[in-house]
């Protein structure tokens, strides 16, 4: 393990943006919630539910979708992507307990999820969920620093409860991610008709299995470029193939969904509402849909990196359009989140970064990563790659 | 709330809200400010309902008179409405919270316990009625919403807001008994009232039931509501929770399992994660 690390000018501006959120945070917990965020009686949750605990679990997904498409499926050429894939959704679960934290009004009393039980509220769920989930990923990834320490006896013990903490984790996800969307089904009234779905349930649990290969992929293009590896472009051929379909599915079962409620109208009228529906349609599943169908794409790096951001984006504004922009309540109330909201969860994504990267350097997350071989895609070709070579930082 | 465990049962209580009765003195806004010790605040006109003030409810203001000028006759006159808590029989705040801070208790009122809070802020998003605010501003904040004075209720008194109304237009009794009376008013006086009591069924039924002389819509209620209790939107998928979790749990063992086997033999990497 080599603990020397030179902090690069990246390292140093994501410091910079937690100190910034750091600050804001203080003003937050000394004077209120108001003093600082633009949330309000009418829109009770905004940007820091809708991207920084909703988006930030979505995303988190990267870690159930991988594991299970590595460990239960038995997809084991997908090795390289587990260990990266479990440390983000760590850092992905801790960036979204960190938001609640500064989102709730009293967060000293958040243990009172575990104590006081309410088995009728789906964020009772969510909460227990992602507190067991945290501990199968903390659990999952202590084999990591374990193996580096040459601690034996704790080596032993948590690979011999792996395959079970690792099912539960798959379980606990699925149950989660999908309790997110029950709980905005309890809104008809509130959502507009383009995204309430008595399916919400399903449709957040599927876009977050859809946002998970997404960003494994963009997160070993960014690691091969940073830390200076030949990224694997068989393996991402690979995902990106198993992430059209997701992407494709995943369409169907919207639109699917859209037309059999009844809801295309408001799809089809002129209004800011189904603006955002069809960016988030257009340039969440469509777009990223095409891209990931042309072999050509599959094999370029950044082709791969803007289909996959594309996706991550559809999954972000699909969230905020379920649980910010599509709701009304009554007409002169408005919600436009503040810089000081957006700040501090830029902080807590800047933190998120800032650990893997430097987890990134210290142990051996991409171990297994360079290619023993060049690679070789069936279909595509690693035409559209990045004219540079990939290098040391 | 000793509710001591006596064979007769408590009778669900309830509150008729009779807007043609109302006269806009706002007297049950200060009985309900006084009682609950909530501040007066600085209030400005804004563009809208002429007299009403405040706009909308908030935290030092458990309810609302609303100024609705509406075109009754051959001038437009002010038709009143009243915003509080329902208190549902079935509460969707009740069900949407996490640790139990909000309840529905036995004689009817939703009552709030801060000491269970933990500020998640659920309740608001999920009461289809818009009533739980929140005291933004403070640095350990609150909801705050009418509390039906469940603590007069217990002790055998009515809501504040019901000793002080000058005209009659809140009533206080057994919900059944609330019920049968509204029923009673609309039929006596049928050019008086439409032909609906909010609350009836709204929602699954709620324990204030608000009567009208025009459209409850035109005076500013939130209507098209189902007369299903809201919790049932979610207790459907969250009911079977732990059987989804039992099948899938099995099932993965199973599919894991199943992979294994047929792929046995073939080259394995060495398991870690």
């Amino acid at each position: 393990m080599n603990w020397r690390i030179r902090l690069t000018w990246w390292d140093k501006l994501l410091i910079a943006i937690m100190v910034m959120a750091a600050v804001m945070a203080f003003v937050r917990f000394t004077l209120g919630i108001g003093s600082i965020a633009n949330i309000n009686n009418a829109y009770p949750w905004g940007w820091w539910v809708g991207y920084g605990i909703m988006t930030m679990i979505a995303i988190g997904g990267v870690g159930f979708t991988i594991t299970a498409l590595v460990e239960i499926f038995g997809a084991h050429r997908y090795h390289p992507f587990l260990r990266p894939a479990v440390l983000m959704a760590f850092l992905c679960y801790s960036g979204a307990i960190a938001m609640l934290m500064v989102e709730l009004g009293r967060p000293w009393m958040v243990w009172m999820i575990l104590v006081s039980w309410a088995p009728t509220a789906a964020l009772f769920e969510v909460g227990w969920c992602a507190f067991l989930y945290l501990t199968v990923l903390a659990i999952e990834f202590a084999q990591v620093p374990l193996e580096e320490a040459g601690w034996k006896r704790p080596l032993r013990v948590v690979k011999l409860i792996y395959i079970p903490v690792m099912l539960l984790g798959v379980t606990l996800s699925n149950l989660h991610q999908s309790s997110l969307g029950t709980l905005m089904t309890l809104i008809p009234h509130k959502i507009n008709a383009l995204w309430w779905s008595d399916n919400l349930p399903l449709l957040f649990l599927f876009s977050a299995m859809m946002a998970g290969p997404a960003l494994a992929i963009l997160e070993h293009l960014a690691a091969a470029r940073w830390l200076g590896f030949a990224p694997r472009m068989d393996l991402l051929a690979g995902l990106a193939r198993i992430e059209a379909w997701l992407v494709g599915l995943f369409l169907v079962f919207q639109m699917g969904d859209l037309f059999y409620r009844g809801a295309v109208g408001g799809a089809l009228s002129a209004s800011w509402l189904a603006l955002s529906f069809w960016i988030e349609i257009g340039f969440g599943l469509l777009l990223p849909l095409v891209l990931l169908m042309m072999p050509e794409i599959r094999g370029s790096r950044g082709g791969l990196a803007t289909a996959c951001a594309l996706v991550v984006f559809g999954v972000l504004l699909h969230r905020l359009n379920v649980a910010v922009i599509g709701l009304r309540v009554r007409h002169w109330e408005t919600y436009v989140p503040s810089l000081s909201e957006v700040g501090i969860t830029l902080g807590i994504t800047a933190a998120a970064i800032f650990v893997f990267g430097v987890l990134a350097r210290i142990l051996p997350i991409h171990e297994e990563l360079p290619a023993p071989q060049p690679s070789v895609e069936p279909a595509g070709r690693p035409a559209g790659a990045w004219p540079r070579a990939h290098g040391a930082v | 709330m000793s509710t001591t465990s006596t064979t007769t049962k408590v009778k669900p209580k309830a509150m008729i809200q009779d807007n043609t009765r109302c006269i806009g003195c706002r007297a049950c806004m200060i009985a309900c400010k006084s009682w609950n010790d909530r501040p007066a605040d600085h209030t400005d006109f804004f563009a809208g309902n002429g007299y009403q003030n405040p706009r909308d409810l908030d935290a030092n203001n458990y309810t609302l008179i609303t100024f609705n000028e509406i075109v009754t006759g051959p001038k437009p006159d002010w038709v009143f409405g009243r915003q509080l808590c329902m208190h549902c029989e079935q509460p969707a705040c009740a069900s949407a919270c996490p640790t139990t801070a909000m309840k529905k208790t036995e004689l009817g009122p939703v009552v709030f316990d801060v000491s269970r809070c933990i500020g998640c802020r659920a309740c608001m998003q999920a009461c289809p009625f818009l009533i739980p605010k929140y005291d933004y501003e403070n640095a350990a904040p609150m909801i705050h919403k009418c509390t039906f004075c469940s603590d007069r209720l217990e002790v055998g008194l009515k809501p504040a807001c019901a000793t002080v109304c000058p005209t009659g237009a809140i009533s206080f009794g057994d919900r059944d008994d609330m019920v049968a009376e509204a029923k009673d008013r609309i039929a006596k006086a049928p050019g008086t009232y439409i032909p609906q009591i909010y609350g009836l069924d709204e929602v699954g039924g709620t324990s204030v039931l608000h009567l009208s002389s025009v459209p409850f819509e035109q005076i500013g209620y939130i209507t098209g509501l189902p007369k299903t209790p809201m919790p049932d939107l979610t207790h459907r998928w969250l009911r079977v929770t732990p059987h989804v979790f039992i099948f899938l749990y099995t099932l993965f063992a199973g599919l894991m399992g199943l992979i294994h086997w047929r792929n046995r033999g073939q080259e394995h990497h060495e398991e870690k994660p």
